[in-house]
């Protein structure tokens, strides 16, 4: 695996333990390279849309599905929490960890909250409904308004 | 990308921002496509479905508008 590759799993292992983004500076420790360098995979890492960083271009904001701020979809594995970028990725962190897991989220538009248990094999059979505005080719576009 | 309660909802959250209904996903429909999209996630080899791929997942799925193309331009 290329250094790329490498950060990209670091990365991920972090998110996974701890339901929260690496630092680079953590990573650079861990990795026994200079934080310029992890910086500069995480640029990389961007522009190959694993990665969605903050304008600072070095916390990173989105490593799909998991999200490095809280947000309003919130995913319980175990006695780990994680937050979701959007209601796509809060069945996405199961699908990732392969972990039973309940989510927290609610509805669009009359606020309703959702809490949906999901197992290995999907989640409890359910009448809510997904909905999202922005078309496919336009995903990348603007990711945090996705 | 959010979840509604019911079609109504979606209907009226549309309507308040003056935009169109996209098409409805169910939640079953949407384990399916976040097992296609994550269940290798955190493998090395893991890697984003590119355009071709995309389409399959959305068809096998029962998603086959020009909404869920990848490199679809029709939508304004």
């Amino acid at each position: 695996m290329d250094f790329d590759g490498n950060v990209k799993q670091a990365v991920y292992q972090h998110f996974a333990n701890t339901g929260t983004a690496p630092a680079s500076d953590q990573l650079a420790a861990q990795l026994e390279c200079s934080t310029d360098d992890v910086r500069a995979a995480f640029a990389r890492l961007q522009q190959n849309r694993v990665l969605l960083l903050e304008v600072d271009r070095e916390t990173i904001r989105m490593a799909p599905p998991f999200s490095g701020v809280p947000t309003p979809h919130r995913v319980e594995v175990g006695r780990q929490t994680y937050f979701a970028n959007c209601a796509w990725d809060a069945l996405g962190i199961p699908a990732a960890l392969h972990r039973e897991a309940l989510v927290h989220s609610s509805c669009g538009q009359s606020g309703a909250p959702l809490r949906l248990q999901v197992g290995l094999e999907g989640p409890e059979p359910s009448r809510w409904l997904f909905h999202c505005q922005v078309p496919a080719a336009r995903w990348w576009v603007d990711l945090v308004f996705t | 990308m959010l979840f509604f309660r019911s079609e109504d909802l979606v209907r009226a959250w549309c309507r308040a921002r003056g935009i169109e209904p996209r098409p409805l996903v169910t939640m079953a429909q949407l384990w399916e496509l976040a097992v296609a999209w994550y269940a290798t996630r955190l493998t090395p080899e893991a890697r984003r479905p590119g355009p071709a791929e995309m389409r399959q997942i959305f068809a096998r799925v029962g998603l086959k508008e020009p909404f869920w193309d990848p490199q679809a331009d029709v939508f304004g």
